[in-house]
């Protein structure tokens, strides 16, 4: 399973996480540092690579950009 | 400029594969100690021995690295560069990658090794990294923008972690 298969509902659920606050007092989102903390250093640096490959596409998709 | 590729594990294997000591700090940093944040290039800071940049050299030449502010002029960093404190600005087969000799004023290699720890990365590749403390002290130290606006994250992510 890829890393971003692991919902980060279903990371919540099976960690208790729901009665915890979703964000900080500064604003940011504790779920997905959560979620990423619950994933391993390879698949961390996976999820990296999968989101700069799919900015990439979108932007090969608009040479006008 | 053509769109890179993003194969940052790629280059942690040619480094390791070269024995080139090395440490991984920036945005990669953060991300592999759990950070949700994104960042374009890969940021290591190198041992400036002669041994260690004859090995870099070979790595380097492996990924097919060079100037990334060139373009197609295609320089390749030499031995000149990898000894200065400088930070050299590259591109490879497997994405960017930018070479510090020294972050946050003349801190380099031996000044850094103290506050990194050892992480796996699968079965068969080991790195070393600066520990969350460090990276978010650096950040502060800097002052920058950029730096400025990871902080909150990366302060939230410690403390999570020290939860754990």
């Amino acid at each position: 399973m890829a890393p971003n298969d692991r919902l980060i509902s279903e990371s919540l659920q099976d960690s208790g996480d729901a009665d915890r606050p979703s964000h900080s007092a500064d604003g940011v989102d504790l779920t997905l540092i959560r979620w990423m903390l619950s994933l391993t250093p390879l698949e961390r640096l996976e999820v990296l690579q999968q989101h700069l490959r799919a900015v990439a596409r979108l932007r090969d998709a608009n040479p006008h950009l | 400029m053509p769109t890179p590729t993003f194969d940052f594990l790629a280059i942690l294997r040619a480094f390791a594969e070269h024995e080139v000591d090395f440490l991984v700090v920036g945005g990669v940093c953060a991300v592999l100690h759990g950070a949700p944040l994104n960042t374009f290039d890969l940021d290591l800071v190198h041992a400036r021995t002669p041994e260690n940049v004859e090995r870099l050299l070979q790595a380097l030449h492996a990924l097919d690295a060079y100037f990334r502010e060139h373009g197609e002029r295609r320089l390749r960093p030499d031995r000149s560069h990898l000894t200065s404190p400088g930070h050299q600005l590259l591109m490879t087969r497997a994405g960017p990658l930018d070479l510090l000799g020294a972050i946050s004023g003349d801190r380099g290699y031996e000044e850094l090794l103290p506050h990194t720890l050892p992480m796996k990365l699968g079965d068969d590749l080991q790195v070393r990294l600066l520990d969350l403390a460090t990276l978010i002290a650096i950040k502060e130290e800097t002052g920058r923008d950029k730096d400025q606006a990871t902080l909150a994250i990366l302060r939230r992510t410690l403390e999570e972690k020290e939860k754990k």
